[in-house]
């Protein structure tokens, strides 16, 4: 209960009027809407509440920078210009992007404004967006600004790695893209992985130095893969040559039918009839252990089979071209490549 | 649907015919002449269709000459490449002065062909029991059996083969007198592949 009064009391004096918009947001707009009508008077009680550290609600980066903004021009419309640029420079230093529109602000409001950013040396590079870039036709821009001039290095590298690819080297006023085409120094695609860019910055108008540096994530979408044909084996091949044991087996053979012939007509022929034309035996007997020692001789002397051979050959250059037709196709599937890029946190997860 | 092969041969057989009948070995020899076709249906069936014939001339005193004809068909099953069984069945004509003898069997048996190493040539044996034989004037062979063996040369759709074959037919006695009878063949053939359908 007394920490329910205390909550009351808080609230109540330092909100005061309030009423139910009591949001930053609504606040801000209110201060703006004073502002749009020159009652400075009432604006800037509201915005210094936004600022200050009392104020109880939540104030978002972006918010608190529009509140700096407003208070330097509510500040040079009445007169202090000092003021005025202490508040623009609050508001560049927690945000180098902060601008003023022409067509809002006074000449003499965007004077104040340059004087701050004369005065303040910040670099800064936006946070990527999640993108798909499909590094053939498309970039991957940096927002990256200098808040005046100065010399400038902007660097990607893989987190991790010792190599950097320079984007940009040189001097830089203000706001500034520079283009990726997702190569690194090798002029190969950056490879999948986590990524930081750093913005380095050296005043040319201050001894003052700042760098800003953003992550992100690289993931590679390519068109799946296929596998290339496994080498022939020896069961997908034919034997390209005679075993010792093959032209054994064709002597054998040979033996085999000369038996035959001379046991047909030794032993199933009649002996009670005299004869079985034995010279046609002979002959067959003859013929197939010449053609059993001939084909022995000759599987020993030759044992490549040239028909097999010229099979196996067939048979590897078919592969070699499937193979060859799956690399092409892989290799235009690779080159199609899109880097998915999605923003990161830090160094790693 | 079974790939079909259609096969012709021709064949020139130098035959040598033995009998004895009681009255001593009568012989007999000549050249045979014969042809046919064999259809092979699918990868292990085979249907053939031969027809032969010839003149035996008188090589003894007591042969005579004779003209000898004959018509068969074959079936055969391939069990394994080199493993063939075969049925068949011939109806064959011996003519001579003398007398007309026709001859019916039926043989069961099986081919081994033994490929040699470079495929073009093989090496084939046959044997056949001849469990039905009919010979008019005769009674039953007790034995009656076929074999024969040889060589085989193919190229380019033709297959030319040198064979050796043996019939031999032991018929019971009559009167106390025995018959064998015997026909040796030494027959040169040349298959001829027509195509497949």
């Amino acid at each position: 209960m007394k920490h329910l009064v205390l909550l009351l009391g808080l609230t109540g004096s330092v909100v005061p009027r309030l009423g139910a918009q009591s949001s930053t947001q609504d606040l801000l707009q209110q201060a703006s809407a004073f502002y749009e009508r020159l009652d400075v008077e009432r604006a800037l009680p509201l915005l210094r509440q936004i600022v200050s550290p009392n104020w109880p609600f939540e104030v978002t980066a972006a918010q608190r920078v529009d509140a700096y903004k407003y208070l330097g021009a509510c500040l040079a419309l009445v007169g202090k210009r000092d003021s005025a640029t202490v508040y623009f420079r609050a508001a560049i230093e927690r945000d180098p992007f902060a601008d003023l529109d022409p067509a809002v602000f006074t000449p003499a409001q965007l004077r104040l404004f340059g004087e701050a950013r004369r005065l303040t040396f910040a670099v800064a590079v936006r946070p990527v967006a999640p993108a798909r870039v499909d590094p053939r036709t498309e970039r991957l821009t940096f927002a990256v600004v200098t808040t005046h001039a100065g010399s400038v290095d902007i660097a990607l590298r893989a987190v991790g790695s010792d190599s950097a690819l320079s984007l940009f080297r040189g001097v830089n006023d203000g706001p500034r893209e520079v283009a990726w085409d997702g190569l690194l120094a090798d002029r190969h695609l950056a490879p999948p992985g986590r990524y930081e860019l750093r913005v380095t910055g050296n005043s040319q108008l201050l001894r003052r130095a700042d760098s800003a540096v953003i992550y992100f994530e690289i993931r590679h979408e390519v068109a799946p893969l296929e596998d290339t044909l496994p080498e022939l084996t020896a069961r997908d091949l034919l034997p390209e040559q005679f075993s010792r044991s093959a032209a054994t087996r064709d002597l054998l053979r040979g033996l085999v039918v000369a038996g035959a012939a001379l046991l047909i007509s030794d032993v199933l022929a009649s002996r009670h009839l005299g004869g079985s034309l034995k010279p046609g035996s002979a002959v067959i007997a003859g013929t197939a252990v010449v053609t059993g020692a001939v084909a022995f001789a000759g599987d020993r002397r030759h044992p490549d089979i040239p028909g097999n051979v010229v099979a196996n050959a067939q048979r590897r250059a078919e592969r070699a071209g499937q193979n060859a037709a799956i690399k092409g196709r892989n290799t235009a599937k690779t080159a199609a490549t899109v880097l998915l890029v999605t923003p990161a946190a830090g160094v790693g997860p | 649907m079974a790939q079909r092969a259609v096969t012709a041969f021709a064949a020139l057989s130098v035959a040598e015919h033995r009998v004895d009948a009681g009255y001593g070995v009568e012989r007999a020899w000549g050249a045979i002449l014969g042809g046919g076709a064999s259809l092979r249906l699918g990868a292990r069936v085979e249907l053939g269709l031969r027809v032969q014939g010839g003149r035996l001339n008188a090589a003894t005193p007591s042969a005579v000459d004779r003209d000898v004809g004959e018509v068969g068909v074959e079936a055969g099953v391939r069990a394994v490449p080199w493993l063939t069984f075969r049925v068949g069945a011939q109806r064959r004509t011996y003519s001579s002065v003398i007398a007309r003898q026709g001859w019916t069997m039926v043989d069961v048996g099986a081919e081994v062909r033994l490929a040699f190493a470079r495929g073009t040539i093989s090496g084939v044996t046959r044997a056949a029991l001849v469990p039905l034989v009919s010979v008019s004037g005769l009674p039953r062979p007790d034995v009656a059996v076929t074999a024969a063996t040889g060589l085989q040369l193919r190229r380019r759709g033709l297959t030319l083969g040198a064979l050796y074959s043996l019939e031999r037919y032991d018929f019971p006695a009559q009167g106390a007198i025995p018959r064998v009878e015997q026909l040796a063949a030494l027959t040169l053939r040349l298959d001829v592949g027509l195509g497949r359908r």
